[in-house]
């Protein structure tokens, strides 16, 4: 075997930077002491044991995949449209209404939070977990818009004008062509916008009044040392559950591009 | 036999804002005839194909097929069928449910399953149903793709550069195949490619496009011997061109012409040329020049000149011979009948060439 | 049909703005909120020093935390489109880490950090160090590490494509042409890969001015942001006026330090023969 290059040692050193953090949430997760030190005190599973006695911790569970479902089926739904429209016609404006949808993803979370709050108290919507909502499609859009646009630049437009030129009409070629064709992309949006809105906080901090989901439920309590590990159990718990979904995200989206 | 048209276009312009991608475009199309759309890219070929399948309305005029009007029926309710350039094969089903595709759910399904099998023995594809979409070749795509619209029983067959994404040998090997199979079959192929040796070897008729319009329909032997301009003159085949002045032009089908350091000759007048008038251009063939060492005799025309570039090309020889007269040297091709190179560079030659080898190509629009 | 994602993206673009606006030039004392125009917010923000401290910091350290992930970040990005195998592995690889809770990273650096932290602890332990080190945790440094490893993606991956766009002959061409390993890289890779840093530089420079996790929770007084003074306004001291006049300024401040950025950056490339 050849001697490593640095830069392959410099990448494997990288990748170690990138995990770090994220494999010790684990690893203290399951450390009986309280404080988050080495040396690691014993193994327990009690934190865990403990997170499903919090009603609070529930009902924030609970208040977050709601949100996160609603928003990644609004997001997915608004972005199969615009990604058709910018993938199969060339029109007016075009590349403004691309740059559009592209722009929650540059601008600072805190500039966005702070101006949905105003604007939705604006028209009489209190915050709640609606106004989450609202945020996080927002937020989930570019998301959705470019995870689609891959599938239907991969799809080839001949493909519907075939089947209309088999006698097949519109609607039935959209549900044996279209849809068949970019479900796998329409699934991986799904996934990654639910991750997406999943993960959020400083919107839904602004937004959900006193409805918090998980995050900021989360933010809550990192406040408490006591309950410190709780929350390392909680994380870890989401950390695999994100992990999971972007892995079967890309499973699809791969399936997607690989079925040209 | 008795020759109905199966197509009609009738004065059909396409244009795409304040660009015209078609315009003039009128075409009768006979039963069971393999016609070509040749042209460059960008000629409008396509866009003519696209119209008579359907995915585009003409902006103005009408077509018809099998005498009924075309006027605002969609693609899926015309009797035409269509082989896509990129062959549109759909990823998510195998070749069978390819194949089948049409039928489904509008004839019984024991009845389908038989013409699909029939339909892939037809593109030599027998016993494949099951063969993933992906799995498949670029000319067994493209195999699929034939078998999927001649299922449908289509009155006419449309082909978008169907060779295009093949490789040189399963091309011409293919060229064959469907040839075969439009004359086996008696359907009307209508196809469109760049490509004029796959069109002058596959088609009963030509129809070359430029810039938008038709500029001449005509059998391919026609289209070599008789081209009706310039532009198709040297868009099919080599020729050389030369400037004429008519001398009389009295007679029914012949005239004689001065083509300068070439003398006087007789040529035949060509009956696709629309614009006559005193000075002219004429093409000679280069395959159709005689090249000598010493003045040729029997040829009416002669001239001498000097080889400023020889080509080997294995079939023939091509000589590229520079006059005193005219600007670009003339082209000469030699049949390689005796494994020689005759003539070297700088070699003082002499090309003649007899009446019935000079195409008249009219007035020259530049 | 782009038309509905396009209208919901640009009304919660421009209406937020035009409120945002608005209430910029209005003026609040405790609850009562008085519409007459007024650039008393704009005044009192500019003379604040607390504003221009905080405004100045937030691009200093977004400038820090672009630079450091960039530069890091390339080598990476390199590796992966010219050298690595197994490409789409490590790609995915880079991604999944930023897939978890942004929240959830920059607690855990908290805990590595922190003065009885996972750090400090370790090296205690082992006996490398003798007392816990206080440079971890609160101040400038842990929140341009912290950024540094949340934006890591956000920069391998355009530059990962621009350098995918590059076809190998021109590097066989430069080679040929006399150049040495470097110089190639140097006069043909560099430059052909400045759009995607200049994405990169944006795509982390403008969110990390306005974040307001990371400063709160490992920044300590030295590591505040602007983020944390906008969520006052709307939070505890409760003048939204205020807070609106804020989220412009830096909003302004941000949009003008990025148009440096890729007019310089674009200069820049150019200058590379």
């Amino acid at each position: 075997m050849s001697r490593p290059s640095k830069l392959t040692i410099y990448a494997f050193a990288y990748l170690g930077f990138l995990y770090l953090p994220v494999l010790f949430l684990p690893l203290f997760s399951f450390n009986s002491g309280t404080i988050v030190a080495f040396p690691i005190k014993g193994w327990t599973l009690d934190w865990y044991r403990k997170l499903g006695e919090q009603d609070a911790l529930i009902q924030a569970l609970w208040n977050s995949l709601t949100v996160g479902l609603i928003a990644a089926v609004l997001a997915t739904s608004l972005g199969l449209f615009a990604a058709r429209a910018f993938v199969r016609y060339r029109f007016r404006g075009q590349r403004a209404s691309e740059g559009l949808v592209m722009l929650p993803l540059v601008i600072p979370g805190i500039i966005v939070a702070s101006s949905m709050l105003v604007l939705f108290l604006f028209i009489g919507l209190k915050p709640s977990l609606t106004s989450v909502i609202l945020g996080h499609t927002f937020l989930a859009l570019p998301f959705a818009v470019s995870i689609l646009k891959s599938a239907f630049d991969d799809f080839d437009a001949s493909l519907e004008e075939a089947s209309y030129d088999l006698g097949v009409g519109v609607f039935e070629t959209f549900y044996r062509v279209t849809l068949p064709v970019v479900a796998p992309g329409i699934i991986a949006s799904i996934l990654v916008t639910f991750t997406v809105s999943f993960d959020e906080f400083v919107l839904a901090f602004f937004l959900s009044g006193n409805q918090p989901t998980l995050p900021v439920y989360i933010w809550g309590q990192i406040r408490f040392p006591a309950k410190l590990p709780n929350v390392l159990a909680l994380g870890s718990i989401l950390l695999l559950m994100s992990v999971l979904l972007l892995l079967l995200a890309e499973y699809f989206r791969r399936r997607s591009s690989s079925s040209k | 036999m008795t020759e109905t048209n199966i197509i009609k276009l009738r004065g059909v312009e396409k244009r795409y804002g304040s660009f015209t991608a078609a315009t003039g475009i009128n075409l009768e199309l006979k039963e069971g005839e393999f016609f070509s759309l040749l042209g460059p890219s960008g000629c409008g070929k396509t866009t003519v194909l696209r119209m008579i399948a359907g995915f585009q309305e003409p902006s103005e005029g009408h077509i018809e097929i099998d005498g009924v009007s075309m006027d605002g029926v969609p693609a899926n309710k015309r009797p035409t069928n269509m082989v896509f350039q990129s062959y549109a094969i759909f990823p998510h089903l195998n070749v069978g449910d390819n194949v089948a595709y049409g039928l489904r759910g509008r004839v019984a399904k024991p009845e389908i399953e038989e013409r699909v099998a029939e339909a892939l023995e037809m593109v030599e594809l027998g016993g494949l149903q099951k063969r993933g979409a992906t799995e498949l070749s670029g000319g067994q795509r493209q195999r699929v793709a034939l078998a999927r619209a001649l299922i449908m029983r289509p009155k006419v067959l449309l082909l978008d550069e169907p060779l295009s994404a093949l490789d040189k040998k399963l091309r011409e090997q293919m060229q064959f195949e469907m040839r075969n199979l439009q004359q086996s079959l008696g359907i009307t192929f209508v196809m469109v490619t760049h490509d004029q040796y796959e069109a002058m070897t596959m088609s009963d008729r030509i129809g070359v496009m430029f810039q938008g319009r038709l500029m001449q329909v005509d059998t391919p032997t026609m289209l070599y011997a008789r081209p009706c301009n310039r532009e198709i003159a040297s868009f099919i085949g080599e020729m050389n061109i030369l400037p004429a002045a008519v001398q009389n032009e009295q007679a029914e089908t012949s005239m004689t012409v001065d083509m300068a350091a070439f003398g006087k000759i007789e040529i035949e007048k060509n009956p696709n040329v629309t614009n006559r008038a005193k000075n002219i251009i004429v093409g000679i063939r280069p395959e159709q020049l005689e090249i000598s060492p010493d003045k040729p005799a029997d040829y009416p025309a002669t001239l001498q000149g000097t080889v400023s570039n020889v080509a080997f090309y294995g079939e023939n020889v091509h000589y590229h011979v520079k006059t005193e007269t005219f600007e670009k040297p003339i082209s000469v091709s030699v049949p390689n009948y005796f494994h020689t190179v005759d003539f070297q560079r700088d070699d003082k030659v002499w090309l003649g060439v007899q009446g019935a080898s000079v195409i008249d190509l009219g007035q020259d629009k530049q | 049909m782009s038309a509905p994602a396009t209208l919901y993206v640009g009304f919660l673009v421009a209406a937020p703005l035009a409120i945002l606006i608005a209430y910029s030039f209005w003026t609040q004392t405790y609850v009562t909120l008085d519409k007459t125009l007024t650039l008393q917010n704009y005044r009192d923000a500019l003379a604040d020093p607390l504003v221009r401290h905080l405004l100045l910091r937030s691009i200093m350290i977004a400038g820090a935390v672009t630079a450091v992930t960039v530069a890091t970040a390339y080598p990476i990005a390199y590796f992966i489109a010219m050298k690595a195998n197994k490409k789409t592995i490590w790609l995915l690889l880079i991604t999944i880490p930023f897939w978890s809770s942004y929240l959830l990273r920059v607690f855990a650096w908290k805990l590595i950090l922190g003065f009885n932290g996972v750090m400090n602890s370790a090296l205690l332990w082992m006996g490398l160090i003798d007392e816990p080190l206080t440079f971890l945790l609160y101040n400038e440094f842990a929140v341009v590490l912290t950024l540094a490893h949340a934006w890591a993606p956000f920069a391998i991956l355009p530059i990962y494509v621009s350098l995918q766009k590059i076809d190998p002959s021109l590097l066989e061409a430069a080679t040929d042409l006399g150049n040495s390993k470097f110089q190639a890289f140097r006069r043909v890779t560099l430059p052909l890969t400045i759009p995607g840093i200049i994405a990169a530089c944006l795509i982390i420079f403008i969110p990390t001015v306005g974040d307001y996790v990371t400063p709160s929770l490992v920044g300590g007084s030295d590591g505040k942001m602007i983020a944390n003074l906008i969520q006052v306004q709307f939070g505890a001291a409760n003048n939204w006026p205020l807070g609106a006049t804020l989220s412009l300024m830096a909003m302004l401040s941000v949009g003008f330090v990025a148009i440096v950025l890729v007019i310089t950056g674009t200069a820049l490339g150019k200058r590379i023969r």
